[in-house]
Formats: C-alpha cells, structure tokens, sequence
C-alpha cells in the first residue's frame, strides 16, 4: 500500500496567518517534487479553504484552525478543519464564475469554493461539529513530466 | 521561500493614476487596499490602471476587490485598466472570468 506521511499545523483563525499556511505547503510540496505550476495551483485552494474559516468558522470570535498534509506516493490530501459555525451548502452556494455576466451581474463574492474546485482534483467538504475541507491534487509521475 | 510582502505605490501624471501592486495580495490586506483605492475610485476624470507586473499572489479577496473596482468605475463611467499580469495570476483571472473587464488584459 501507499506510504502515508503527516504533517499537521494548527494557527489561529486570522488572517494573518494563512500565508504560514501558504510557506508550510510550499515546503511540502517541493520536496514532493510537484510542479510549480501545481505548487501555485495548491497555495490558491489551500487558501481559499483557510479563508473561509477565517471568515465565517467564528463569527468574530477566537478559534484556531487545524491543518493536515497527508503525502502518499502519488498525491497530497490537505485537510483544513475548524471547530466553529458550520455553513451550509446553500450558504456557500454563489456565482459559479464570472463568465458570460454582464458588468452588472458580477459579484464580488463566492469565487472560492469555485477556486478549489477548479484547482485541485477533488474537493470534499465535511460539516461535523465543524468544517473539515479536503484538498486532493495528483502528482505526475516522473516519466509524464519529462 | 519567503513571504512576498505586499506592497502598494501610486503615480499620479498628467490625468493618469498608476497603482503598482506588489507581492501577496490576500485577505490579510483587503482592508488596506479597499481604503488606498476608495479615494482614487472617485476620481473618474482620471485614467485608473492598477500595474501587476510585482504580483506573486492573489486570492479571491483580492479578485473580488478588483471586481468592486470594475463596477465603481464602471457606474462612474470611468477608465479602469489592469496591466502587466504575471502568467499564474493571468490564468487565475481566465479562470473566474475576471479578464474581459480587465480592458488592457485583451
């Protein structure tokens, strides 16, 4: 079976501190010898998910956010998690993307969940007592990058 | 690898306003550029452009806060130009569907 390694960060639910979380990825998935382009990929979801933790686990109140990088062979699952106000799907449900909207029909809001979906390979989201996000993006074998 | 700071710089010449935006452009600094632009949004006599060409990152912070830009611009019926957007930030933007209101990004 595929060897399995965990790394775990856990910070306060600020925004200040998601770019710790940008610089722990990077560090993981150089050494997993991903892409720069699937680095960039990853940094933009992973932030995405810890954003709306930030914003919306808490409600303004002191939380922490948990973060776990779990490597196997062939791809990386990261895991935000938060301990706070679940929101529902339809509260999250927004404009999709901006494309064919007239000027006035654009939002400024929502283009993250939209984000991690089109980034990462696969997207799951788990409300428990919480919000548990999980991130899956596959690495190319070698022989592929070549 | 470290933090890219963000960074902001406006040029003012000849009816012209230059923002220049640097480093990582997130959450953490919404608040920031939401109040340095609030007062150049209102000058619609103005040509507005914002240059990215020092952007490492952006997130969906900051493509909303460009999106709230377009739109004040546009009801004000002022210019609003983004220019020299880095390849990784570019593809961020075809992805949400921001770059059309994005006049010099073509």
């Amino acid at each position: 079976m595929a060897k399995e390694s965990i790394v775990t960060l856990t910070v306060p639910a600020l925004p200040e501190y998601v770019d710790l979380v940008r610089l722990t990825l990077y560090g993981i998935a150089s050494k997993m010898k991903f892409t720069f382009e699937d680095i960039e990929d990853m940094k933009v979801a992973v932030s995405e998910a810890c954003n709306n933790a930030v914003l919306h686990a808490y409600g303004g109140a002191e939380g922490k956010i948990e973060i776990q990088f779990a490597s196997y062979d062939e791809e990386l699952a990261i895991t935000v998690r938060d301990y706070g106000r679940s929101f529902t799907a339809s509260e999250n449900k927004e404009t999709p993307s901006l494309h064919g909207k007239s000027i006035n029909e654009i939002q400024s809001g929502g283009l993250g969940l939209y984000l991690m979906q089109a980034l990462m390979d696969r997207v799951d989201v788990q409300n428990d007592g919480g919000t548990a996000v999980t991130l899956t993006k596959k690495r190319m074998k070698s022989e592929e990058t070549a | 690898m470290l933090t890219d700071k963000f960074t902001l710089r406006t040029e003012s010449k000849e009816g012209q306003m230059i923002v220049f935006v640097g480093g990582e452009f997130d959450l953490e600094v919404a608040t920031q550029m939401r109040s340095a632009m609030e007062p150049l949004i209102e000058l619609a006599d103005q040509r507005l452009t914002l240059n990215l060409q020092d952007l490492k990152y952006i997130d969906s912070t900051g493509i909303g806060i460009l999106i709230s830009i377009v739109k004040a611009r546009h009801a004000r019926n002022a210019s609003f130009d983004v220019e020299h957007i880095p390849t990784h930030i570019r593809k961020l933007f075809d992805m949400t569907g921001i770059t059309p209101y994005l006049a010099k990004a073509e």
